[in-house]
């Protein structure tokens, strides 16, 4: 099996093993976020995405390879697409049919973690006015547990001040790290 | 942009999701308040957060990676 092959981690991660899992999620979560873009008017796609991976886990031991590379991360676009349908149904919204046709799945190769760019958005960071700095930092270090009332609450904000600050650092990091040639548009193209 | 549009995007960028009482993860309450073209600002700032945070992360995990495994790993034990 090829190195750069997802499923090089199928094995592992059907055995039950949540880091396999983990180092998995690290390459997939990009490109299935990105196979869900035609459905954000009507379905919210990080629900949406959270859902189908913990459904993923619980199917990949029944994942059985065709022979083709990331069987499970197809496996995965599939149960999102089909989620974003079902959901944005079962919130009346119009949704788009998911359609035969999975995108194309563009998978990086095993992430080479960038040190200078980990760098340079903490030095960006670090230059954030106070109040910002601390909204930021306290969503990024909280990955996903707590609400945003919890957070502002923790920080002595109204939790409309302290989604203000986040919106304020988020472009202020964006600038930043432009006018260090670090476009996260990138990420989007 | 105008600033309701504001908060409930930058409200819904949030990986918190509550789960419902069948155990299926929530959509973000801000999520129903925004319009279409809201929502596509949301799909694209979210992206675009994620990739901040695996930037950050020496795991390369974004904030939508460890609510999952927290869900993952808390239903193993």
């Amino acid at each position: 099996m090829n190195v750069d092959d997802t499923d090089q981690e199928l094995a592992a991660i059907a055995a039950g093993d949540a880091d396999a899992f983990a180092r998995w999620l690290s390459r997939a979560e990009r490109p299935l976020r990105r196979g869900l873009a035609r459905f954000a008017a009507v379905a919210d796609t990080e629900a949406v995405l959270q859902e189908a991976l913990l459904r993923v886990w619980q199917v990949a031991p029944r994942c059985v390879g065709d022979g083709r590379p990331h069987g499970l991360l197809r496996l995965g676009m599939r149960i999102a697409q089909n989620l974003a349908v079902s959901t944005a149904r079962r919130h009346r919204l119009q949704p788009m049919a998911a359609g035969d046709e999975l995108p194309e799945l563009s998978v990086e190769p095993i992430a080479m973690h960038d040190d200078s760019v980990r760098l340079a958005i903490s030095r960006c960071r670090d230059k954030l006015p106070t109040q910002p700095k601390a909204a930021i930092a306290a969503r990024l270090d909280d990955v996903g547990l707590r609400p945003d009332h919890e957070l502002a609450q923790r920080l002595g904000m109204r939790t409309n001040t302290f989604l203000q600050n986040i919106t304020r650092a988020r472009t202020l990091l964006a600038e930043c790290l432009r006018r260090a040639g670090i476009d996260l548009d990138l990420e989007l193209a | 942009m105008n600033a309701d549009r504001d908060l409930l995007v930058e409200a819904a960028i949030s990986a918190h999701r509550r789960l419902d009482p069948a155990g299926e993860v929530q959509f973000h309450p801000a999520f129903h308040d925004l319009d279409a073209a809201g929502r596509e600002v949301l799909y694209a700032a979210t992206r675009q957060q994620r990739a901040l945070e695996r930037a950050l992360a020496r795991d390369g995990l974004s904030a939508t990676a460890h609510a999952v495994l927290r869900r993952v790993r808390a239903s193993s034990t």
